[in-house]
Parts: structure tokens; sequence; C-alpha cells
């Protein structure tokens, strides 16, 4: 009896251990156009608030320009202008204040500039934030729970965007997608850490409007590992002064239970 | 008469009870503690960065508890922040391990964390060496049967640890290993000896969307149960032993070896002799493909499941494991021969006492390929026998003498060539000789000195202009010399030298004191770059200046 409960248990364990993929089946469409090269990346998504008048806001930029450098396409920044005190523009400045912004600083409580959240998490970074770099690193290299891919062309000032989820694990309690426009290149008028005023800084990253909801949209997925969405979404640019060609679309995968960040995904507009 | 019974059976229950009760408290615990601290700054000439914390400290704790067929241990972990050349994904501290165990003679069953390898590792070893910053262990149950004398059965199932996590893939093992001359009646009072061996491991992930190389639109349909399957022999017959094993790997695209579809081999074979006063071997290795992880994205050292030995003598001496051998998971040949022979007392060359000559010559090579293709495809053909890039080369004779009752001499040649690709560097081939003296001189029946002088030349140049970056490199000098007090106190002093075509010179000194199981060590000095090694497993150890400490103790 014990003989044939062990030859039983080793004939299971032999039949369900291993599995043969035949050179036809290698590979599989996983559709996502072309950005859905390296979505099984788990990438790391930082929102910095900044403001104008913020002296200390362009030793964050140094050191997440210099994450950026080292990361490369494995980091998604959103700069996002605080609303109040240091967020105010210089008077003939632009405003880059947005609506959502208000609401994403309101919701993490930011009274100081800069700040910022990783992944939107629960720790807040602050001043320089060398510490985030290191906290970064940590992020990508986890194993990614899902897959992201976006990708975005427009005509004339109306955009199509494509976004693919893929989900690796069992994600339960709700999934939203959250879509942002962000423009780089924006040069305007910016306090300095050494009190002079920069009248040329360079801003980029910069929060333009969120196109889904403030948090997102509802992803109708049931959260089982293997289930794959598409969905397609179009936005029409009604400020002017927004140059697509400076703009990203930055996509987030999130969990509407905490608001935090599963996966993310950045394209340029085509 | 009934009140009486009543009072008997409450005693027997009361008596009974403290019986427990003295069973569950008795048994008896012991442990061991080890705390090491390092403090560096930084010094540019031999590489060193500062330490921003100034203090970095590894501790821990084990602490088994033993009571008949039954234990249960811990071990607390602290890294604040790890030693360097430690990863920093283990910052942290708390309990590592723990497991509780029940061991009889026909049955062992632990559940929680547990080591355990099947065969010579090749298809499963969970192992933990704490050097190397390397944890295995699996946590989930494992058990091991003995239904018949001569029988063993393992069985297991569990998840890596990985840092002060688990890896996702779910690891689960068989392992059947048959003492022939037990299980045989005609087999048992033979002088042959045979023990037949075999194992199996699957593990399970989860998909994950991994691109194709060929077509970014397209991505990798992944295996999720992939298996390994081991035979394995070993006979002893006489003064002659063969151990031999064979495993082989199903599909299992990962991140080393850049998602390819090829199965995997390994074969290992090691034939020896052995009477008084001579042994020989030979040991031929073929791996192809056998890396072998629980998490496919996973590259470096942590969450592999199997171990593939290494190949080539593994020394102590510093200039022999300066340009230490990296086992290539990913395809090797190799071939290691070593005789050692012991000239008789009252011999010419044996001496007063004798003397112990060993020669050893270790080769191995990458395998001879063809490259088909990358992720998705079965990424290359190769021939069994077939050789490849030249990865390493050493032969070395080892003297070992002892001159007078107080006296004893080891002195060491080796020639080595080495090839940087095994670290991922850019191919080349280092070519070193080596001189090693090692004299170790009981003076009086209190004190002891050791003396370590060693020689390497070497090929290698360090020349950064020239993007030659290797501080191993170059013409080295080293010597040491260790003063024992008695059973307590030792003090020590070393230096390295890079006389030519290297950069640094590491002088160091040490005191240590033993009291029964507690010894305490401090040492200040400059840390060499390079690589520990520990059967072909690797850790980078960075460039240090500064204080380090360490104390054990056990219980």
């Amino acid at each position: 009896m014990k003989k044939s409960i062990l030859i039983l248990s080793a004939a299971a364990l032999l039949m369900a251990g291993c599995d043969k993929i035949s050179p036809d089946d290698y590979t599989q469409s996983a559709g996502g156009g072309s950005n859905w090269t390296n979505a099984n990346v788990h990438r790391a998504f930082v929102e910095k608030y900044t403001g104008p008048k913020c002296t200390n806001c362009p030793k964050a930029d140094v050191t997440l320009d210099a994450a950026h450098h080292q990361f490369g396409d494995k980091l998604i920044v959103i700069s996002v202008n605080y609303p109040t005190g240091q967020g105010v523009p210089w008077a003939g400045n632009p405003d880059l204040r947005t609506e959502d912004g208000t609401a994403w600083s309101q919701y993490f409580g930011i009274s100081e500039l800069p700040a910022a959240y990783l992944d939107r998490g629960t720790k807040q970074y602050t001043g320089s934030m060398s510490e985030i770099v290191s906290d970064i690193e940590k992020v990508i290299n986890q194993t990614p729970q899902a897959a992201v891919a976006v990708n975005a062309t427009a005509e004339g000032d109306s955009i199509s965007i494509t976004v693919d989820v893929e989900l690796y694990s069992q994600l339960d309690g709700g999934l939203s997608l959250t879509l942002a426009l962000t423009e780089d290149s924006l040069v305007y008028k910016q306090s300095m850490p050494d009190g002079d005023p920069d009248e040329n800084y360079v801003h980029n990253h910069m929060l333009r409007d969120v196109i889904t909801g403030t948090w997102g949209d509802d992803i109708p997925m049931e959260g089982l590992a293997g289930e794959h969405k598409v969905g397609h979404f179009s936005y029409k640019v009604t400020n002017s002064d927004i140059q697509l060609q400076n703009c990203h679309i930055v996509a987030l995968l999130s969990r509407k239970s905490d608001r935090s960040v599963i996966n993310c995904a950045e394209t340029t507009i085509n | 008469m009934k009140n009486k019974r009543l009072l008997l059976s409450a005693l027997a229950c009361i008596v009974s009870g403290v019986a427990g009760a003295q069973g569950i408290m008795g048994g008896h615990v012991t442990g061991n503690i080890q705390l090491d601290g390092q403090m560096s700054h930084a010094d540019s000439v031999i590489g060193a960065e500062d330490v921003p914390e100034h203090l970095k400290l590894n501790a821990r704790a084990d602490i088994l508890y033993t009571n008949g067929d039954f234990s249960a241990g811990l071990r607390f972990e602290a890294y604040q922040t790890p030693l360097l050349g430690f990863n920093a994904q283990y910052t942290g501290q708390g309990i590592a391990h723990y497991f509780v165990s029940y061991k009889a003679k026909r049955i062992s069953v632990t559940a929680g964390h547990f080591y355990e390898q099947f065969g010579s590792g090749m298809i499963l070893r969970a192992y933990e060496d704490r050097y190397l910053g390397l944890d295995n262990a699996l946590l989930g149950l494992n058990v091991t049967l003995r239904p018949v004398d001569g029988l063993t059965v393992k069985a297991l199932a569990g998840k890596q640890r990985v840092y002060w996590d688990y890896g996702n893939g779910l690891v689960r093992g068989l392992d059947a290993e048959a003492d022939l001359n037990s299980l045989v009646k005609p087999l048992s009072d033979s002088k042959l000896h045979m023990t037949l061996g075999a194992g199996f491991v699957s593990k399970y992930e989860e998909e994950e969307s991994i691109p194709s190389a060929a077509d970014p639109a397209s991505r990798l349909n992944l295996p999720l149960n992939v298996g390994a399957a081991a035979v394995r022999l070993n006979i002893d017959y006489g003064h002659f032993t063969l151990q031999s094993e064979y495993a082989r790997k199903g599909q299992d695209p990962s991140k080393i070896n850049d998602y390819i579809y090829r199965p995997g081999e390994a074969l290992m074979v090691n034939m020896s002799y052995s009477r008084r006063g001579l042994s020989a071997s030979l040991q031929a290795k073929h791996i192809d493909n056998m890396g072998f992880k629980s998490v496919r994205s996973q590259a470096g050292e942590m969450l592999f499941i199997n171990y593939l030995p290494a190949i080539n003598k593994q020394y102590t001496y510093a200039s022999l494991t300066m340009f230490p051998y990296v086992t290539q998971v990913n395809g090797e040949n190799g071939l290691q021969g070593e005789v050692a022979y012991r000239f008789k007392k009252g011999t010419l060359l044996g001496g007063k006492y004798g003397t112990d000559v060993t020669l050893n010559a270790s080769t191995i090579y990458g395998l001879d390929t063809v490259q088909v293709g990358g992720a998705g495809t079965e990424g290359y053909t190769a021939s069994w026998l077939g050789l490849g890039q030249h990865y390493f080369t050493d032969a070395s004779l080892e003297v070992e003498k002892k001159l007078s009752k107080k006296l004893t001499l080891t002195a060491i040649y080796c020639y080595q060539e080495f090839n940087p690709a095994v670290e991922g560097e850019e191919p080349g081939l280092y070519h070193n000789h080596i001189v090693v003296g090692d004299l170790h001189w009981r003076v009086d029946k209190k004190h002891s000195l050791h003396f370590k002088a060693e020689w390497m030349g070497s090929d290698s140049r360090y020349a950064p202009d020239e993007g030659l970056t290797d501080r191993r490199a170059g013409d080295w000098l080293m010597g040491f010399v260790e003063w024992s007090i008695g059973t307590h106190w030792f003090l020590s002093a070393s230096d390295q030298y890079a006389y030519n075509d290297g950069t640094g010179n590491y002088p160091s000194i040490a005191v240590g004191y033993t009291q029964g199981t507690t010894r305490l060590q401090v040492g200040y000095g400059k840390q060499r770059e390079g690589l520990l090694c520990i059967g072909g497993v690797c850790r980078p150890v960075p460039a240090s200046n500064g204080l380090t400490f360490s104390l054990s103790t056990s219980f």
C-alpha cells in the first residue's frame, strides 16, 4: 500500500511537473502595438509636486534627472504644479496648475515643496530626495504584477490612445486606469537654490491634464492572472499653448482600494 | 472504594500531566550568535567608497530547541546596513528562518524553513552560505521517508527565500535513493557497494509577458511548469569509487538564458582511487543551459533551485583565489585530475616525517555553440564534447613537509589561465604564475607562529586610461604573519602589494581573543576589491579601508 501511494505520488508529480511547448507556439501575439516591447518591465512612477517659487525644487529635479539617466524609460515622472503658495506662477508666466493636480496634492496632504510619492505609496520624499533613487531601483527590480503598454497618435488636436493591460497575478479589489497628458521643455521663471530666479528654467514632465477621471477610470477586469484588456480613448486638446510634439501620454494602472500604482507606461504622441 | 478509585485516577491524571509538562519543558536549547561589523572610509587609490552610515552590521542568532524526536528553531537576522558586498536588499531585521521538525527512524517531517539537497544538487540544493550572503531556504514542507532499511524517499514543496521576501515560484520535488547492498540480499556482503538515486523537481510560476526578440509585438508563450530530473549512481569497489549524475531540465526560458527554449542538461562523473599513501581522481563535467531558478525573471545569485558544483580545486590562499572560477550555468565543459602521494618516512624524499605531494590540474571551456536566435527560439545548438571559449585552466604542485617536530612547510606552485568573460567582463586570457610558501612553527607549548609568503606574476595589467580597470591585475607580493599565544590570543599582520602593472597596497592587522566558544576578532586595514567564491558561487567584495570586527559565540 505504501509503495502504491509513493508510486502514485511520483507519477502525479511527474505528470504535473513539466510543460512542453512546441517550437511553433514559442510566441504569441501580444497586442499593444510596438510599445508592448518591454511591457513586462516593472516601471516606477514618481509624481513630484513642484512650484515656480520653490527654491529647493530644482534640487529635486537634479536628483530625478540623474535617476532618469540611470533607469531610462523604467522611470516615469509627472511634475505637478502645487496649487497655492510657492506653486503660484510668477507674473507674466504660464499657469501650469490643474484641477486634477490640485486634487492629487490635497489627497496626499502636501504641505511643503518639493514633495514626491513613489508609485503612490505611503512614503513622502522631500528636499533633494536623494533616498528616492534606491527606492526606485527596488521598485524596478520587483517582478511586475501586470504589464501596461500605451500607444498614442494625433490628428490635428485629437489624440487617439490605445492601452493594453495584462495581469500576471491575481489582483483583487478592482483596478483603475489613469491617463495623463504631460509636457516637456516648458521654459519659464523658476526660483533657484541660490535665491536668484532663473528666467529660462526648463520644466519637464509637467502635468497638463488628466484624460480619464482624476483617479482613473474603472477597468472592467475580474483581476485574474492572464487577463488581457485593450482600451481605446480619445482626447481633444483645447489648450492652444500645448505643443503635442513635446507631450507624452502616461498610463497608470492602480488599485482602486488605496490608489497605489501597480505598473505604468509612457509614450510620445505620433 | 469508588472515591479511592476516583482519587487515584485524578492523581494519575495530574502525574501524567506533570510528566507531559516535563516532557515539553525538558529537552535542551542550543544556539549560536554572530555579529560582524565594518567601518570604512573613501580611498581613491584602492577604489573604496565612503560609507555614509559609518558602521555596517550583519548579525544573526540561531536558536535550536531539541526534545527527543522533536526540534524547533529560529534565526534572527539583522543587516543594519549590510556589510559591503552584501546585497542592499538585505537591509532590515527580523526572524528570517523558523521551523518545527519531527525526526523518527522511518519518517522525518519539517514544516517551515528548510534546506535540502538531491544528489550533488544539480536539480535541487536549498542551502545557505552566510559568507556569500546567500540563502535559498525553502519555506514549506519537507518529508523524508525511510520505509525500509536502505531506501530513502524525500518529498518537498515550498517557496524560496529572496532576502526578506519569497519568490513567486512554487518548488515541488521528489527524490529516492536506494542503497542496493541493503535492499538486495545477494549484494549484502559484496565488496561492490552501489547506491542508485533519482530525483525530480518541478517549479510552477504564473504567466508573465516577455517580448519576443524576433517580433516585439509578440510575447513568449512561457511554460508555467518547468521540470528537471536527475539519475545518479555511486559505486564503491575496494579502492575505487565512481560517482556519477546526469540531469536534464525541460524548457525553461528565463532571464539568465535570455529566454530561450532549449532544454538543459548536465553530467558529472568523478572517478577516484585511494589507498594508504596514494590517491588519484578524475572528474568531468558537462553543463548546458542548466541554470534553474524559481523566478524566471530574476538575475543575480538568489533564487537558484539547483547548484552546479565547481570542478576546479578550491584554494584558500589569497593569490590562488585572486581570480576564482565562477561556474557558468549556461554552459561549460570541464575536466579535473588530481594525484596525491605520500613519500614514506625514512625514504630519500620522505625524510624523517614523510612528505605529501599533490599534483592537480583542471581545465574548463565554454560550449561550442551555433546561435539560432534569441528570446523565443531554441537559442543555439551545441555538441556534447565540443569546446568553445577557453575559460580557465590551472595546474599546481603542492608539497607539504614536516621539517621537524615544530616546523611544517607547505609550498605550492600554480600556473593559471583565467578568462574575465566568466565574470561577465570583456573576454581575454590572463596567464598567472603563483608561488606560495606557508610555514607553521610551534615555538613552544604556548606560542606558535604562522608565516605565509606569496608571489603572483601575471600578464594582466591595471591601466584605467586604456580601459583596463581590474584592480586585481599585475604582479603581486603578499605576506602574512600570525602569532598565537596560548589558546586565547592571536595577533596577525598582512600585506598585499601590487608591485608591477597593478595598483594598491593593502596592509592590515588583526587581533583575536577566544574564550571557550566565544571568539572576538578586530582588524584594521585595507581590503582589495575582488570576488569571494565558495564552490564556484561568488559574490563581489568591494574595496574597503577601515575597521572590521567579528564576535561569535555558541551555547
